[in-house]
């Protein structure tokens, strides 16, 4: 007897223990660095200069989180962080919002051109634009401030969001809009009031995605920035160290803490973000 | 004053004429119905009308007041979709009351008419539900009830019975014929079901290919279509068409089929040297010969038994049409023999080459 596939049980029963098998492989191979990275941060500087990157601690030490947290210039990277990832996060999809409703709902002469040109945008790798940028930014007399990595994360998410959401809004029916606009709503209301709420979703994929990769962007601060109260936690984190040494427990613990956030981004946004990614697969 | 009046109403997408130019008065308190097959364009006329299309050329007024260029909402139409085009996220309330919100009216009011309006349409047990947790036919009554509530001067139906099964299709065409009844509102209906048209229409429009072809009560458009088109298209099964060459018969004219010549009484020189169809309603022709005229032999290819009545199709000898025929339920028909065909002489319609009514 086989199943829909052709397969017959015992096949079916193989095919499922390997993509299980590879799974887990794959998941080891993922969580081993982040466990080697919590192995230190519970361990003395002199345990880990002592042992091996693997070994067992000896005491469950804390004092790495302690002294990570309590560094007030931690605090301010933080801050930093905080204050680039919010703002272009928000920016990135509330323009790529507004593009992808005109790109979807009132196409206009030339749309697919200009979509086109908005979504190559993803096609350029950083180190492309980085020496113009960093000229543009030094003219403005904006370096060593936060805007530019505002901008450029801006920037640089709205081909994303602007391809997701106009995907997304193409499938809201036209029906629904032109109901809207019979019964006497504006463009802006049907977005705020109909189109927005039906494509949470896409909001809560593209949120996972822009603040996942701001707080986590490493190049943009090290380019733009100089001064030590301008940098961000993942530039921070590289700093943290002595002049003589590197502070491996600290590091460890920062970096822990400092993947928290995002982390309770994707539990905040998860239900969405895996409807999000099977949407559009089947007719709902 | 008319309700609607549409004057000369053009529509192009590009280069692809859509609507040819229309000319139409719909009176208040009329059901008018816009019927064609698909791409005859009745759906952007409906749309022209509801504003969601630009017109290409021509004026729309609706109540006396020119309204070709005013947005949708302040034309006072209401519109019902095929789609139902329900807002998924909000309750049933939330959507009907969803244009009274829109227009800041006060809570209470609002509350008090979608009450008054889910009461008619037996929809005050379900207000708090979402669209999903309703069947087709409370989605249906949902999105009419959204119309209701603004009180417009013209309701616009769009094709709003085609995702709903036969049993409640039936059931929905009553409910808005009585909703007509009670309203007395003006409405303006498409659809491609001819049988939606005839049972719902004051008047139907049947368009083709962007034009009118015939305005009329169901039943002028049933007896007396204009053309071959109005008289294929209305009426089911649809009517039966012979062509025929003429033939003089004294002074009258008769049209030579395979075996016989069939009189018909118009003058001779109205159809001289023309091809000639005649075209017969299925219940005009008989196996019967009492007071009719042959048509000539024909075999019975298929039978379907509905019940109510046998419907026998056929095959003429020597001919390439089809013949649909309606028996009483009881007959019991054999396939093998030809049989011969009959037909009252007084209930043929005639077409002339361009398919024009000549009779």
């Amino acid at each position: 007897m086989t199943d829909v596939t052709g397969h017959t049980p015992s096949e079916a029963s193989m095919r499922q223990v390997t993509i299980f098998l590879c799974l887990i492989v794959l998941t080891v191979l993922f969580l081993l660095p982040v466990f080697g990275v919590l192995l230190s941060s519970i361990k003395t500087t002199q345990e880990i200069s002592q042992g091996e990157l693997w070994s067992w601690p000896s005491a469950f030490y804390l004092g790495n989180y302690v002294e990570a947290l309590s560094n007030p210039a931690v605090q301010i990277y933080f801050l930093n962080t905080l204050l680039i990832t919010v703002p272009a996060t928000f920016a990135s999809i509330t323009l790529g919002t507004l593009g992808g409703y005109v790109f979807s709902k009132l196409p206009f002469k030339g749309n697919n051109f200009i979509f086109l040109v908005i979504i190559s945008g993803m096609f350029f790798p950083p180190q492309v634009i980085l020496i113009p940028l960093f000229k543009l930014f030094n003219a403005l007399g904006l370096l060593d401030t936060l805007w530019p990595m505002i901008i450029v994360h801006t920037g640089m998410g709205i081909p994303i969001c602007t391809l997701l959401m106009r995907n997304f809004f193409a499938g809201v029916p036209n029906a629904l809009r032109e109901a809207a606009i019979l019964e006497g709503s504006n463009e802006l209301h049907f977005l705020l009031r109909v189109a927005l709420p039906l494509s949470l979703p896409a909001i809560a994929v593209l949120a996972t995605l822009q603040f996942t990769w701001i707080w986590n962007d490493f190049l943009w601060p090290l380019i733009f920035t100089q001064s030590d109260d301008k940098r961000t936690i993942m530039l921070g984190i590289a700093f943290l160290k002595g002049q003589y040494s590197v502070a491996w427990g600290i590091q460890g613990a920062l970096s822990l803490v400092a993947s928290l956030p995002t982390f309770l981004i994707f539990l905040f946004f998860q239900r969405y973000f895996i409807k999000g990614m099977t949407m559009g697969a089947v007719k709902g | 004053m008319a309700a609607v009046e549409l004057s000369n109403v053009k529509k192009s997408f590009g280069s692809v004429s859509i609507i040819q130019g229309i000319d139409l008065t719909v009176n208040h308190g009329e059901f008018v119905v816009f019927v064609g097959p698909s791409g005859c364009g009745k759906s952007t006329l409906l749309r022209l009308i509801a504003g969601l299309e630009k017109v290409s050329a021509g004026s729309i007024k609706i109540d006396g007041e020119d309204v070709t260029h005013r947005a949708p909402a302040k034309r006072g139409v209401a519109m019902v979709f095929q789609s139902y085009a329900l807002f998924p996220h909000m309750t049933v309330a939330d959507n009907i009351s969803f244009g009274l919100r829109l227009a800041g009216q006060p809570r209470a009011e609002i509350d008090r008419k979608v009450n008054r309006v889910a009461d008619t349409l037996q929809l005050t047990p379900l207000l708090q539900r979402r669209p999903k947790q309703l069947s087709g036919g409370q989605r249906q009554r949902v999105a009419i009830g959204r119309a209701i509530i603004r009180d417009p001067k013209v309701f616009l139906f769009d094709e709003p019975l085609s995702n709903l099964d036969a049993a409640l299709r039936s059931q929905m065409r009553i409910e808005i014929a009585k909703l007509h009844e009670d309203l007395q509102a003006t409405m303006i209906y498409v659809t491609h079901d001819q049988v939606e048209a005839m049972t719902l229409a004051d008047r139907i429009v049947v368009l083709n290919g962007g034009r009118i072809e015939q305005v009329g009560t169901p039943m002028e458009l049933y007896a007396k279509p204009q053309n071959r088109f109005v008289a294929g298209f209305i009426g089911s099964p649809k009517m039966n068409f012979i062509t025929g060459k003429h033939v003089s018969k004294g002074k009258l004219a008769a049209v030579q089929l395979s075996e016989v010549a069939f009189p018909i009484t118009i003058p001779l020189d109205k159809v001289k040297g023309k091809n000639v169809t005649l075209g017969f309603r299925p219940e005009d022709i008989s196996l019967d010969k009492s007071n009719r005229v042959p048509l000539g032999k024909a075999r019975l290819l298929v039978q379907e038994q509905l019940g109510s009545e046998t419907l026998g199709y056929y095959q003429f000898e020597g001919m390439q049409e089809l013949l649909v025929m309606k028996h009483h339920r009881s007959v019991n028909l054999q396939r093998g023999n030809p049989v011969m065909v009959y037909a009252k002489a007084e209930a043929v319609h005639l077409f002339d080459d361009a398919g024009q009514r000549i009779n």
